[in-house]
């Protein structure tokens, strides 16, 4: 990591450091990147600091990603939560809130609102919050002078506050910028020019960035490319899993006369295509396997936003696989995970994208001891962090054939796994625990501000990959 | 008891989910009307978990009043004007609690709805529906009575000003209409109108359009284009300005006409082009995009008996020529290293490719395939549906080319450089997307070979391949190469690539079979789907024949006339619908359908008939020929009076000016059996030693091998 420091904390007076964090998805959204916002606000109290939280209305999440309480019990009593009123209007399903235009053609209203918003910040959705952003990093550093501002991306518009506190105040800032933006992380490539709108705000930002964070290797070394002379900068920060969404794995024993239970817990962000792969492959296998043809797959998780939630082709597809034993269950609030995990067998592990892509569940299926079943592309970066999981079906690519062929596998390893292949694979989880991968990058971004009274060390990292060495 | 009313403008996709939220909404007590824009039958749901009502009003039971509302609603209010209709649906929409649309199309009728039910929930969509259902709003009453008293002041103010914004849209409609822009003073009123001064531009480009459009439908071309050139030179944005060149000239494309603008439009988009080209590479290359789009029209090439790119190419190009931003896309970019020579020491690798067309290359792949010392892979562009759509968009390609970089340019590397790596020998079948990708790139030292058919010639895509990194280029004629030099000026010169002439590849042998007698008498036309082909020149040679002997007939080989391209090729297709409809009955013309058997179906052809006004090589003809009919051959218009054309592609004796010549020579052949018999045979023998797979072969061993 990089030697270069930041020397006055600005909050001064022997008080704690104060952190503005732009984390937008903080609980009790219940989006796949609150447990990961949580760990990071709730590190930086441990390590000594202030932390104000900057997210939307739990209104606005009610509209999209849906709330769970429970993921707010264990945020940190003293991180500081401010709530903005923005929210997508984009979303709204209330009739009684659209003008006459808007009823009358709400896709050509929605695509110039998509226009406005890119006026603002070139980001489709988002770019319209930048000035309410701006304002409220401002204001919050006026009532609380801050010595640090991490910006957690996506959204990207994040980044305009960011900036705007650093050339009003020179506030220094890190961005943990988890997929990245200029790359196109599902196809590889870049997603936008240096020379674009984008490309210039990102590489203006980054410039002056104290760290850059992002979920995994090939993520780093494109940003390390792209940028050479922030090379060191940059750091991989990998998602993880917490503890208590785990499953008690000691004692199971799966019935193989009544059949498995196979589990999916995740948005359903594939394409109905995916799934449809996926599914073809389910019933190949049942139709081959006598013990499948007895289990179940149940999928959990969210399917579509506003107006199609829950209304569109993968429900579709889903509600057409019934008779093959497969159910739709809804989302799992954050307590029921470990319950939902503990009724399960076997976990299928469905992701888009190929190397750039890690995804957050892959650490929560390996650490959960049950065998995964990987139903990604074979050059997929979760293929690199389940590489020697002793319950793991290895990964074959979307062809049904071949899937079919690891559904048989992941139910053969469910029945003959003992306690001791669950521990072994939950002990190579280990080093994904949130604490263990987020404390070292906290205390890093610590030792860059140098602030006075910051917490204890934490546990030093590889340079690599921001893993906890043995 | 809690009513819920659901809109649908269109039957479901997923009934599934409907039914399951029927389900839910059954169990919490609900009962459930689904009113549709669409048959209600065409939702099969269980009575016991909805009523279906369609309310949509038939055709015959809507009164002028509404036919005439129809007529000026958007296109998503109709639904309403139809829901109003229906006293069933009125009962029940203000009784019902929960207001629900189904679809997009659907939110303007729940929308005004809810404004004469101010008491009832409306949400779009199901889920969110349930979720009001399960958690029903309480709100004060005062805040109830506000909403009603600004719905009831809002439903009469909308109404008042929709009729207000009718009536004016309507007088303007009318003022600025046909029938005005007909009469020549409404003609010279707005002409200037159009060009007053302080008009913003946004509105002076609108009127522009309008003017224009009604101008060409009067048919009165020349006050469209005053009118669109005096509103141009007031507009000062050069967007705008090319924008309403580009409007007017699609409009009179539409109509069929060659645009008396069209040159004006190409020079606006492509000034645009080259100011942008600097700053904003992809808005230059979407003006370019833009001018290419016209100048690649089909109703100017394809479905017309003439077209301006053969008639002068350079003249036609011109501005294209004139313009940076047009001329950057054919650069010529280079490659590092040249091709390599064939390998000695092991086989020829040769990759043979195409974008969905594979009509000409099954006899290459068979031959190729089958030689020990050659190496062939096939690769299709379309096959893929993950890379398929890369090859599709020629505007990306333009963006790419002015921009240099570009994300799509990587993809095109990660994709096709396997190949490029791995052939020696690249063979691309039609010159367009195909082989602009393959010289996206430097090709390395692989041997490129582009192959250019007819079409292209009249298309963008030869003006984004760069012929520096092309090592050959193959025509199928020489008047092909003629026009294709000078529409492509990058084929002459000292880096210019190999030119080739290499007539298509034909199993011929098939085709000679013995004739019926009767045979003498039928005239063949082997392709008659396209104006190009013009079969109504083949009719008006049967209706001169007829006048002498009413034995003669018609047979046309293949799938029927396409009237969907243009307006041109529609008011075609009617005058040959027409033709058919009278000659049919009497067995004068007959129509044999699309079939894999050509041999069988050229059978009972005596003669063989090419009409065209455009042709490569015309291989139904020559087919036609070796199975021992009579050719008769037009002088293609396209190419008649150039240095090549079909003159110089076959003998003499099977050329004719026009459809009397042509009658003439078919009557004086056909008047006896034997020499009828001879002339078939001569024709037949001539292909066979000229054309035939095993004579031209030698052609392709020579291209591909160096034999």
């Amino acid at each position: 990591m990089s030697n270069r420091t930041v020397p006055l904390p600005r909050s001064g007076g022997g008080k704690r450091p104060h952190a503005i964090y732009l984390a937008i998805g903080f609980p009790p959204a219940a989006k796949s990147s609150a447990y990961r916002l949580r760990e990071t606000a709730n590190q930086f109290v441990a390590q000594g600091w202030d932390v104000t939280v900057v997210t939307i209305c739990q209104q606005a999440w009610e509209r999209e990603y849906g709330l769970d309480h429970t993921l707010s019990e264990k945020v940190d009593p003293r991180v500081r939560v401010v709530e903005l009123p923005l929210i997508r209007e984009d979303l709204e399903t209330d009739i009684r809130a659209f003008t006459e235009e808007r009823s009358l053609d709400p896709a050509g209203w929605i695509k110039r609102l998509r226009k406005r918003e890119q006026k603002a910040f070139p980001e489709p959705v988002f770019g319209g919050w930048r000035y309410e952003l701006e304002k409220a990093v401002l204001r919050l550093h006026r009532e609380h002078p801050a010595d640090l501002l991490l910006a957690s991306c996506a959204p990207y518009v994040n980044l305009a506050a960011t900036w705007k506190l650093w050339e009003e105040h020179q506030v220094p800032y890190a961005v943990d910028f988890r997929d990245g933006w200029s790359l196109d992380v599902i196809g590889g490539g870049e997603a936008f020019t240096r020379e674009s709108v984008s490309g210039r705000w990102e590489s203006t930002v980054l410039e002056q960035a104290l760290a850059v964070w992002c979920v995994n290797d090939p993520i780093a070394g494109f940003y390390r490319e792209r940028y050479p002379h922030l090379a060191d900068r940059v750091h991989v920060v990998r998602n993880g899993y917490d503890e208590d969404s785990l499953p008690d794995i000691s004692g199971r024993s799966p019935d193989p006369a009544a059949g498995l239970t196979f589990g999916y817990l995740g948005s359903v962000n594939f394409s109905p295509a995916f799934l449809e792969s996926v599914l073809d492959a389910w019933r190949i296998a049942r139709r081959d396997d006598p013990l499948l043809a007895r289990s179940r797959f149940e999928v959990r998780g969210h399917i579509g936003a506003g107006a199609a939630r829950e209304a569109n082709r993968h429900m579709d597809l889903l509600k057409e696989a019934a008779v093959d034993g497969v159910s739709f269950g809804g989302p799992v609030p954050k307590a029921e995970l470990a319950a939902t995990y503990g009724s399960w067998d076997a976990l299928v592990l469905m992701l888009v994208g190929g190397r750039y892509v890690t995804s957050g569940k892959v650490y929560e299926f390996m650490a959960s001891g049950l065998p995964v079943l990987s139903a990604h592309d074979v050059d997929h970066d979760a293929s690199n962090v389940l590489a020697g999981h002793p319950l793991w079906t290895g990964a074959v690519g979307l062809d049904p054939h071949r899937l079919a062929h690891s559904f048989t596998e992941a139910a053969r390893l469910a029945v003959k796994a003992t306690d001791a292949d669950r521990a072994a694979a939950r002990d190579l989880a280990r080093r994904f625990a949130r604490p263990a991968v987020l404390a070292p990058a906290v205390h890093q971004l610590t030792e860059l501000v140098r602030p006075t009274g910051a917490g204890p060390a934490a546990p030093a990292t590889t340079s690599a990959t921001g893993d906890v060495r043995p | 008891m809690t009513t819920v009313l659901i809109v649908a403008a269109a039957a479901p996709k997923q009934p599934a989910v409907l039914i399951e939220a029927l389900e839910r909404f059954r169990s919490r007590g609900a009962r459930v009307t689904v009113a549709c824009f669409f048959d209600a039958a065409d939702l099969p749901i269980d009575p016991a978990l909805a009523e279906v009502r369609s309310f949509v009003v038939p055709a015959e039971k809507r009164d002028a009043r509404l036919r005439r509302a129809l007529g000026r609603a958007e296109a998503n209010r109709k639904l309403w004007l139809h829901a109003q209709r229906h006293a069933w649906l009125r009962q029940r929409y203000r009784a019902a609690d929960l207001l629900v649309a189904l679809d997009p199309r659907s939110v303007h009728t729940v929308w005004e709805m809810a404004q004469r039910n101010t008491r009832a929930g409306a949400h779009y969509g199901l889920v969110p529906a349930q979720r009001a259902l399960d958690a029903p709003r309480t709100e004060p009453v005062g805040k109830r009575l506000e909403r009603q008293m600004t719905a009831v002041a809002g439903i009469g103010t909308r109404g008042a000003k929709r009729a207000a914004v009718e009536t004016v849209r309507t007088t303007v409609q009318k003022a600025t209409g046909q029938r005005i822009m007909g009469n020549p003073a409404g003609a010279w009123f707005w002409s200037r109108a159009v060009a007053a001064p302080r008009v913003p531009d946004r509105l002076r480009s609108k009127l522009a359009v309008r003017l224009h459009d009604s101008a060409v439908k009067a048919g009165r071309p020349a006050v469209a284009a005053r009118t669109a050139s005096a509103a141009v030179s007031r507009i000062s944005s050069a967007a705008t300005r090319a924008d309403v060149l580009t409007k007017a000239a699609q409009a009179e494309l539409a109509l069929g006409h060659v645009p008396s603008g069209l040159h004006e439009a190409i020079r606006a988009q492509l000034a645009l082009a080259d100011a942008r080209l600097a700053k904003d590479p992809k808005k230059a290359a979407a003006a370019v995009s833009r001018a290419w789009s016209l100048a690649s029209n089909r109703v100017l090439h394809f479905d017309r008996l003439s077209s301006p790119m053969s008639d002068d190419p350079g003249a036609f190009l011109a501005p294209f020529r004139d313009s940076a931003a047009a001329r950057k896309l054919s650069e010529p970019r280079g490659r590092l290293a040249p091709a390599a020579p064939a390998p000695t020491d092991r086989p020829l690798r040769l990759l043979v490719t195409t974008l969905i067309n594979d009509n000409f290359l099954q006899e290459i792949l068979e031959r190729y395939r089958a030689m020990p010392n050659v190496e062939v892979r096939f690769l299709d562009l379309y096959e893929d549906p993950a890379t398929r759509p890369l090859a599709l968009s020629g505007s990306t390609v333009m963006e790419h080319l002015l921009g240099a970089e570009s994300s799509y340019g990587a993809k095109i590397e990660e994709w096709l450089r396997p190949h490029l790596d791995w052939a020696d020998t690249v063979f691309v079948d039609w010159c367009q997307a195909t082989a602009a990708l393959f010289t996206l790139h430097d090709p390395g030292t692989a041997r490129i070979i582009v192959r250019l058919h007819s079409f292209e010639a009249f298309n963008f895509w030869p003006h984004l391949v760069d012929f520096s990194r092309v090592d050959d280029v193959v025509f199928v004629s020489e008047h092909l190469k003629d026009l294709s030099t000078a529409v492509l000026p990058q084929l002459a010169g000292a880096a210019a690539p190999r030119l080739w002439v290499v007539d298509n590849a034909m199993d011929l042998q098939r085709y000679p079979r013995a004739k019926p007698a009767d045979a003498r008498f039928t005239l063949g036309l082997v392709g008659f789907s396209s104006v190009a082909k013009d079969p109504r020149w083949a009719i008006d040679v049967l209706r001169k024949l007829r006048e002498h002997d009413e034995r003669y007939n018609l047979t046309l080989i293949g799938s029927n006339f396409n009237n969907r391209t243009s307006k041109p090729a529609k008011d075609y297709g009617r005058l040959l619908a027409k033709d058919l409809a009278e000659l049919e009955p009497l067995g004068a013309v007959r129509r044999y359908g699309q079939t894999d058997d050509v041999p069988a179906a050229l059978q009972e052809v005596g003669v063989i008939l090419s009409t065209s006004v455009r042709e490569s090589f015309h291989c139904g003809l020559v087919e036609g020929a070796a199975s021992g009919a009579v050719p008769v051959v037009r002088d293609w218009p396209f190419f008649a009076g150039k240095p090549h054309g079909a003159r110089t592609l076959f003998p003499a004796d099977w050329m004719v000016g026009s459809p009397a010549e042509a009658a003439e020579r078919i009557l004086a052949v056909t008047a006896t059996e034997q020499a009828w018999a001879e002339a078939g045979r001569a024709a037949s023998e001539h292909v066979l030693k000229t054309w035939d797979w095993s004579v031209t072969r030698a052609d392709y061993d020579r291209l591909l091998l160096g034999d």
